[in-house]
């Protein structure tokens, strides 16, 4: 393997993790590559790949920090799982990010309030049904 | 020990020789002196072995004269010359020959008072080359046959005369005035000898200064506080002369007050605290203001010779307008202030004065909690006054603000962001007015934030509370920590700049305050806890997996906060702070 140059003294999980670790930042590197294709094209300026290379690196730290802060965040609130609040509180710095998270949230909510009704109606549809099915089952 | 029956308050010279004695076995001089004594006696081995040898050869020729102690001295001679010439043989040889009862000197002129027996032994501590008063002892008791008595007189004519009353006295239970041989200086050389021998072992008393007695637990502080009160005093008081003296009692204390260009970075460490004073523990406040009373009060003492009273009661009124309301935040500014104001307005410095003997006196909360009474007390009447005194002390107010303000602003500068959210305000207000609302707005802020240690970075060296800057329509308060970044900055900045600075800071301090709210809000709290402030220090990196809380706290924070933050296991299975 390429990477037993850099790692040959660690051990096969950390090799394992490194190489994952590098997949991860190839794609991240790709999805930054395509969204600045988009932005240059929009404003009609030329990135080299350095650049774009760099975007790249800092957006993968950057994730990595946000990782910790919602972790973070989670814990403060006593709470084992990362929510949609501890994301609003990451991102209250920059207010458009903050707003069009808030929307963003929203709909999910409001996505999900109909999803929950959807289903409770379906539920309840099906367990009468069946249960129909059984009583005039049994009657019959 | 033998002598378990006679106490420790009489040590004779008998018992304690056979202390020595019994509980050390004969080896060397060094070894052999530990005991009674205790480690002072071990310096003293081998010179005193050496003075032994040189002492025994020369008095073993004067003693054949005297007919009664010759048989004794010969014996002890002999058996000193043929066994090692050893403190402990002539302890023994003592023992042998010494009466069993206490020394010759009746109690009463030996109790009198340890100030002579402290002067004779620092007499004996002269002569000799030992270091300590209580090893002196020793080796004049271990060698009664040598001069001992002789260097009382430190006459080397007189040895022998010396020598042989004292062997008399120890042989024959009289006192030594009724020796055979008696002189006056000898006589009282040799009662001082038994007198100091009776007491060898006490402790001298070192006379502490009654006039401060919570210094010693006072934490040190800077000296450079020291100069600026120095002069401001010269500058106030018409006392030409300044005890260098006074001031470094001064500078023991706590001094943070003096925020002149000169010193603008004085320890807040207790200047801040009167600001606290509702949430932290009180008599630290009261204490550290009575104490800075005493200092004030004892600074015109001490120059008029007169502790505890300053004989010149303007001159000691003014410099205690100073250095009050400089040393002290609003709170204790504007009673310290009133306080000084009063007594030269009005007249009724002799209030003052007592105030500040009872300050002077034993427990500080008490004084000082009578004393803010007090003082809040004369509050209305002095506001008349103050009004007037402005014009007089126009300048002095000025001073008084600026210092508090700096005092302030120092406060808040250290660890404690919580304290420096009041700061903005106190400066501009009226002291007197703002001492009601302040503090108690102050303090709910206060409670809830902790601590913020130091950390190298300037912007979280400076924390101040955002929110209550924004009420405040006066920005003098960040004004102190912009001349704090001036200085740090160690190049001239254009007012421009400081501005600049300013507008950041207070910024910045917003946004710590708002992320605070956030954090707590998060949280489903309403009241900003330790967690919160914790959580916003690893968003700052200040706190990371490797530097915890705890580790910045013991690093930037005095003892005294420390304690209050990280839990300790004290005596009985408690902690505290309680988790």
């Amino acid at each position: 393997m390429e990477n037993d140059g850099k790692r040959s003294c660690l051990q096969p999980p950390h090799e394992v993790f490194w190489f994952l670790l590098q997949r991860l930042k190839a794609a991240v590197h790709y999805t930054v590559g395509c969204l600045c294709e988009e932005v240059a094209s929009d404003k009609e300026v030329q990135l080299s790949r350095q650049t774009i290379a760099a975007i790249s690196e800092v957006t993968f730290r950057q994730c990595e920090s946000f990782a910790k802060d919602l972790e973070m965040f989670a814990r403060h609130a006593k709470r084992s799982t990362i929510n949609t609040e501890d994301v609003k509180l990451l991102a209250r710095r920059s207010n458009s990010l903050l707003k069009y998270i808030t929307e963003k949230s929203e709909e999910f909510n409001v996505e999900r309030k109909t999803k929950k009704k959807k289903k409770l109606e379906d539920e309840n549809k099906d367990s009468l049904e069946p249960a129909e099915a059984g009583g005039v089952g049994s009657e019959n | 020990m033998a002598d378990g029956d006679i106490s420790d308050n009489e040590p004779t010279t008998r018992t304690l020789l056979r202390r020595v004695l019994d509980t050390e076995a004969p080896r060397t001089p060094r070894r052999r002196q530990s005991t009674r004594a205790g480690v002072q006696r071990t310096p003293l081995g081998t010179p005193f072995s050496m003075r032994l040898r040189s002492q025994t050869k020369t008095t073993a020729g004067r003693q054949p004269h005297r007919a009664r102690s010759i048989g004794r001295l010969a014996h002890i001679q002999t058996r000193g010359q043929l066994k090692e010439q050893t403190p402990r043989t002539l302890l023994e040889n003592i023992l042998l020959t010494a009466p069993e009862s206490s020394m010759v000197m009746p109690e009463s002129a030996v109790k009198p008072v340890p100030a002579p027996q402290v002067v004779q032994v620092v007499q004996f501590s002269r002569r000799e080359s030992s270091p300590g008063s209580l090893e002196l002892q020793l080796p004049e008791l271990n060698a009664p046959t040598t001069l001992a008595p002789g260097r009382l007189t430190s006459g080397r004519r007189k040895k022998r005369l010396r020598l042989s009353e004292f062997q008399q006295g120890m042989d024959q239970e009289l006192p030594l005035s009724q020796g055979p041989v008696t002189e006056p200086p000898g006589n009282t050389g040799a009662s001082s000898l038994s007198s100091s021998l009776n007491l060898t072992f006490a402790t001298p008393l070192l006379p502490q200064s009654v006039q401060r007695p919570g210094l010693a637990r006072r934490p040190p502080t800077r000296r450079a506080v020291d100069v600026g009160i120095f002069l401001q005093d010269l500058q106030d008081t018409s006392v030409a002369t300044a005890f260098p003296g006074d001031r470094t009692p001064v500078a023991t204390l706590p001094t943070d007050t003096v925020l002149e260009d000169t010193q603008p970075f004085s320890q807040p460490l207790i200047g801040r605290s009167p600001s606290v004073h509702h949430s932290l523990p009180y008599p630290s406040l009261s204490a550290e203001r009575t104490v800075s009373r005493r200092t004030r009060s004892s600074g015109p003492g001490l120059q008029n010779n007169s502790p505890g009273k300053p004989a010149q009661l303007l001159a000691g009124k003014a410099e205690e307008v100073d250095a009050l309301a400089m040393r002290f935040p609003n709170t204790s500014s504007g009673t310290s202030g009133v306080d000084g104001l009063e007594p030269l307005l009005g007249g009724v410095g002799e209030e003052v004065e007592e105030r500040m003997e009872e300050s002077m006196s034993l427990s500080e909360v008490k004084e000082a909690t009578g004393a803010q009474a007090s003082a809040r007390a004369e509050e209305p009447e002095a506001h008349t006054e103050v009004a007037e005194a402005e014009g007089s002390w126009g300048a002095i107010e000025e001073k008084e603000l600026e210092g508090s303000s700096g005092d302030k602003d120092t406060e808040g500068r250290t660890a404690r962001p919580e304290l420096a959210s009041s700061t903005p305000e106190f400066p501009r207000a009226r002291q007197l007015e703002f001492l009601e609302p302040a503090p108690p707005t102050s303090t709910a802020v206060l409670s809830s934030e902790p601590l913020e240690p130091l950390s190298a970075r300037l912007p979280t060296r400076l924390q101040t509370a955002g929110p209550r800057l924004r009420q405040d329509p006066y920005k003098m308060g960040l004004s102190h920590y912009a001349k704090l970044f001036s200085f740090y900055a160690k190049m001239p900045m254009e007012k421009k700049a400081l501005e600049m600075v300013e507008k950041c800071l207070d910024k910045y301090f917003q946004r710590l305050c708002d992320d605070l709210d956030v954090f707590a809000a998060h949280a489903g709290r309403k009241t900003v806890r330790l967690e919160d402030l914790e959580l916003l220090m690893r968003r700052q990196g200040l706190v990371t997996d490797r530097v915890s809380l705890h580790v910045l706290v013991e690093q930037h924070l005095p003892l005294e906060y420390r304690q209050l933050l990280i839990p300790c296991a004290f005596s009985g299975n408690t902690v505290f702070p309680a988790q």
